[in-house]
């Protein structure tokens, strides 16, 4: 046995074991303190706070309301898309044997740039600004952590293949991204009703400033023209949320236990957005835009006489309001807002030009008011007039003419005239127009109307334009006087329905998802009374109706043969637009005159107004009036064979009778001399050179 | 002594007469439910961690009971020897050491490492039991003088281990020394001298301290400010302990730990996963277990024929009490974060591995106490 030598002094020891024991119980005592304090007095408390780790309450976009024609044919849908959404910060990073692995002691820390790398060379990049924008995002959130630790959404609409290889990278950026389900808009006409429908886009940070917080997100979308954009609130509808349960790395876990799951908060359903059923029918939509096919810019709209409401409203060019749903290349960007077809503008409300001889209506009227004037006077056209020491020339020399016959021969020196004996003075003019509902906005409402201008002599004195020819000029819808294409539509309805100046309505009604009727649209005309005498509104109705069926009118050959048209026509001068010059178009030549016609049809019992410029077209007849007479013979024809007249809408008057005498028979074919004009160059003071024939885009 | 192999049957029937039936049963019942607890922290895994883990309790318990049958004055004879061992082992492993999160700990291959350090806190235990035995049997008192070579013994283990860097097992050996010493006489004066040097050390050492480290013990005072970043971890272990309750959430259906938000379940927050899932009930009772242990350790060192077993008891009991007293005071919020981890509990063969050889000591010293 190996003797240890030592067995006397261990009693010595016997405090400090006791002492050691007390330590060993003190210290567990107090560990077992400690452990019930946690979970039995504060174990609500924690657990709660467990709860909150793992519930995870996720927004669920509301269905965006659709939008119809009147017929309940969509131009405005949703599909399904994935998008992507991008956490910078995150708890855990991935491991170099794959699978995620947390930070260092857990803190969030930002994606390292290998995987950021991996995260760009995965999407198909339109082109390097849309890479650089891309880059930038990743690198702003990056750089703040305050935002960088939410996932916001990096991309929308993901292609397939973008869908594919993140699909197959997940596994080596799991800790940064999630694909989620959600969807893009989707306008089945594209370009044909997109200036109607408008197209979509990222809420701006101001606009998100201004927004409640609760609405919109960072990276929402939200209208950003046309009905899209006037009627998003309806549209929107409101967000839903759903709970789920997630682990730490914020991943959705699919087989939860049942007590996490029952721990989850109730899910809220979103309201979907309300549907929007516009006056618009699509088939005269496309009539439209078919005639206009060979044009390279230009306008149309319908209105239906009675009620104001909008039956067709083309521009072209247009863009595909689907193209918005996609990164958009600088290039093509550069393209579109360079192009002096701007495709941006709706020309319809968005642009206004001089109106030449469809102006002259409401020269017409203004004489009319006139007790002095006397319409049925004659007056002899010589082909010019000497004003002032300039000579105002007309197309031709006319012959005797008076009122009726000015109009349907679109006899400039006639109003010259009147004109000349202050008849047709700026100030008298100006009420009268803008009783008619020109240089006001039409109160369509969505793509930023324009006024148009209706010249007084104080707005020449600011522009420094007035001469003693300006008001000349204007009697023929030249010198400063600009309309859009929806005001003159507007004008030649009020001449159409006995002098109702009516505000042009888009929207029919407004249903919610399950088809409760939210709101449907009255007509609205501006004036109780007519603001035109029925007397002088049959004389100018006769003037119209001579344009398209007089032999001598300048529409005469492009009358339709089963319906009697009434209408006018425009060949605008322009000024050459400077900005342009060096963009060369093929068939776009400046030097043309925009060609008008602005029309109502049946005569006899008008029913819908159809506005035409073509810019650069030429003449009005030409160019403008075949497109006006498809449109109206589609109308026509559709609406008396399909379902009859359509019911007037309550609290709208009845049509004045139309032209109580048949319309006169004229031999096919016989042409005349049809030339609607406004003259050649006029010396007028808004036809200097450098003024531009249009002005800057309008806001 | 000379006879212990003898002849097969004799080893069995002394190895059943020597076997302390607390001890064994106190620490299969911590080796059961680290079992369940290491399965809850793998997410419902039986084949990683815990058959890694079983591999080793298995070596383990082969080591215990050869260690058992060892009369200890054996061990008495072989301390010095061990001891040597240990800091050879230590000291090859700057050379040839596999290197894991940057630092540099283990011997051998990947799927059988050992980390020297941990086994050196059982020999440490060995060597200063013989050295505070021969030196009392000449002086009853302890001076400073005294005191040198036991610091040198400590010192130079514990400097190869901290330069791993590995400062968590580091003081950890030192602990258990200052433990052992402090059972044997110390003069007052000396103690005094020894305190005040170890509150100034401690003072140098905080303005010395990386900056990480101070951060700790910042984040430790004052969690919830730091809930987000660097304390997010201590916090999220402190709401699985309280998530769990009286009774516990039960197995496997911890959301703290089954959903992720805890770190490190399988080394350093253990603890809280077990929490989680068995509440203060089992809570308690694995403390109990724990203590029971330890004071049973004390029992024993109170019962030992010499110093030099009672010293082992004693080492025994303060490997044990420490490892638990600072792991659970960790996850429970009442001390800083470090890297010591739960006896059993906490997946680690060299640990098993220590702590079964520790217990086969204790065991042997146990035995001994009966043979008068």
């Amino acid at each position: 046995m190996i003797d240890l030598r030592q067995q006397d002094d261990l009693r010595e020891l016997r405090p400090r074991f006791s002492g050691m024991v007390l330590a060993v119980f003190v210290v567990f005592s107090a560990l077992m303190l400690r452990l019930c304090q946690l979970q039995v007095l504060e174990g609500d408390h924690y657990a709660r706070r467990a709860e909150r780790n793992f519930v995870d309450v996720v927004d669920v976009e509301a269905p965006r309301g659709h939008i119809f024609d009147i017929k309940g044919r969509s131009l405005a849908s949703n599909r399904p898309a994935y998008t992507l959404h991008f956490t910078a910060w995150a708890r855990f990073t991935v491991a170099p044997d794959g699978g995620i692995i947390p930070t260092e002691e857990g803190v969030r820390t930002p994606i390292d740039e290998a995987s950021r790398d991996l995260l760009v060379s995965l999407f198909d990049f339109v082109d390097d600004a849309d890479r650089a924008e891309m880059l930038a995002k990743l690198e702003e959130l990056r750089a703040d952590e305050q935002r960088g630790r939410y996932a916001q959404i990096l991309r929308r609409n993901l292609s397939w293949n973008e869908y594919a290889r993140i699909e197959a990278r997940q596994d080596s950026l799991d800790p940064w991204i999630e694909i989620r389900e959600s969807s893009r808009r989707f306008y089945p006409e594209g370009e044909l009703t997109g200036f109607v429908t408008g197209h979509m886009g990222n809420i701006a940070r101001e606009a998100l400033e201004r927004s409640d917080h609760l609405s919109y997100r960072p990276g929402d979308r939200v209208g950003q023209t046309g009905i899209e954009r006037q009627w998003e609130n309806y549209l929107r509808g409101r967000l839903g949320s759903r709970s789920r349960v997630v682990d730490a790395a914020r991943r959705e876990v699919t087989a939860a236990s049942a007590e996490a799951v029952a721990a989850l908060p109730p899910d809220r359903d979103p309201i979907p957005g309300q549907d929007i059923y516009l006056t618009l029918d699509l088939d005269l939509q496309r009539v439209a835009r078919e005639s206009l096919e060979s044009k390279l810019a230009g306008a149309v709209v319908a209105l239906e006489a009675d009620t104001g409401r909008v039956l067709a409203m083309v521009s072209v060019p247009g863009i595909d309001p689907n193209r918005y749903e996609q990164p958009i290349p600088v290039e093509q960007w550069r393209d579109w807002s360079g192009s002096p077809l701007k495709p941006f503008i709706d020309k319809t409300v968005q642009e206004h030009f001089f109106p030449g001889s469809t102006y002259k209506v409401v020269s017409a009227l203004v004489a009319l008011a006139d007790p002095e004037f006397d319409p049925d006077a004659q007056f002899e056209c010589t082909g010019s007039l000497v004003f002032g020491g300039r000579r105002f020339k007309d197309t031709h020399v006319h012959g005797r003419v008076d009122l009726e016959r000015a109009i349907v021969e679109s006899c400039n020196t006639y109003f010259f005239n009147l004109a000349v004996q202050s008849t047709l003075s700026l100030e008298h003019v100006a009420p009268i127009a803008r009783a008619l509902g020109l240089g006001e906005r039409s109160g369509l409402g969505i793509n930023g109307e324009v006024k148009g201008t209706i010249p007084t002599e104080e707005f020449e004195a600011r522009e420094g334009t007035y001469q003693g020819g300006v008001r000349l000029n204007s009697a023929i819808g030249q010198g400063n006087v600009k309309v859009t294409v929806m005001q003159l539509a507007v004008l030649y309805a009020a001449i159409a329905n006995g002098g109702f100046v009516l505000t042009p309505y888009l929207v029919d009604r407004i249903e919610t998802n399950d088809g409760k009727l939210v709101l449907s649209t009255q007509p609205q005309p501006r004036n109780e009374k007519p603001a035109i005498n029925a007397v002088d509104r049959a004389r100018i109705h006769r003037g119209l109706v001579g344009v398209v069926n007089d032999a001598a009118g300048t529409a005469y050959s492009e009358r339709l043969p089963n319906v009697v048209v009434a209408g006018k026509t425009g060949t605008a001068q322009v000024g050459r637009d400077i900005s342009e010059a060096g963009i060369e178009i093929e068939g776009w030549d400046t030097t043309q005159d925009h060609a008008w016609f602005a029309a109502y049809a049946p005569a006899e019992s008008p029913r819908i107004v159809v506005v035409a410029v073509v810019e650069h077209g030429g003449t009005g007849a030409d160019a403008a009036a075949p497109i006006v007479m498809k449109v109206i013979d589609h109308y026509v024809g559709s609406t008396t064979s399909a379902s009859g007249v359509a019911p007037r809408a309550p609290g709208v008057p009845p049509p004045l009778p139309g032209r109580e005498e048949a319309p006169p028979v004229v031999a096919p074919g016989e042409r005349g001399n049809a030339r609607d004009s406004s003259g050649p160059p006029l010396p007028g003071p808004g036809r200097s050179k450098n003024r531009p024939a249009t002005p800057g885009r309008p806001h | 002594m000379g006879t212990m192999l003898d002849r097969p049957q004799d080893l069995f029937s002394r190895l059943r007469r020597s076997v302390d039936w607390v001890v064994v049963i106190v620490t299969f019942s911590i080796i059961t439910l680290a079992v369940f607890n290491l399965n809850s922290a793998g997410k419902g895994d039986w084949t990683g961690r815990v058959a890694t883990q079983l591999r080793w309790v298995g070596l383990g318990t082969i080591a215990m009971f050869v260690v058992t049958a060892i009369d200890y004055r054996v061990i008495y004879r072989g301390a010095y020897a061990a001891y040597a061992f240990g800091v050879c082992l230590l000291a090859l492993v700057p050379f040839f050491g596999i290197k894991v999160n940057n630092a540099r700990r283990w011997l051998g291959t990947d799927d059988w490492r050992l980390q020297p350090s941990e086994l050196m806190k059982i020999l440490i235990v060995l060597a200063l039991a013989r050295y505070l035995h021969d030196s009392s049997a000449r002086r009853i008192k302890r001076g400073l003088r005294d005191l040198a070579p036991p610091a040198v013994m400590v010192l130079a283990p514990m400097a190869l281990v901290v330069y791993q860097p590995d400062l968590s097992t580091g003081l950890m050996i030192g602990t258990i020394a200052v433990s052992l010493l402090s059972i044997t006489g110390l003069t007052l004066r000396s103690f005094l001298v020894l305190m005040s040097v170890a509150v100034s050390g401690f003072a140098l050492g905080w303005s010395y301290m990386l900056n990480y480290q101070r951060k700790r013990i910042d984040v430790w005072l004052n969690p919830e400010l730091y809930a987000d970043d660097e304390g997010y971890q201590t916090i999220q272990a402190m709401i699985a302990v309280g998530d769990g309750g009286f009774f516990g959430r039960g197995l496997d259906k911890g959301t703290q730990n089954s959903l992720g938000f805890l770190p490190e379940p399988f080394t350093d927050f253990p603890f809280a996963v077990y929490g989680e899932e068995w509440g203060f009930v089992g809570g308690a009772m694995l403390l109990t277990l724990y203590a029971s242990l330890v004071l049973w350790s004390i029992n024993i060192a109170s019962q030992a024929r010499d110093r030099f077993g009672a010293l082992l008891c004693v080492g025994v009991a303060a490997l044990f009490f420490w490892q638990v007293a600072i792991n659970v005071g960790m996850v429970l919020q009442l001390l800083p974060v470090s890297g010591v981890t739960l006896p059993f509990i906490s997946a680690g063969g060299s640990n098993v591995l220590t702590m079964m050889i520790s217990l086969g000591v204790l065991m042997s010293v146990s035995r001994s106490r009966h043979v008068r």
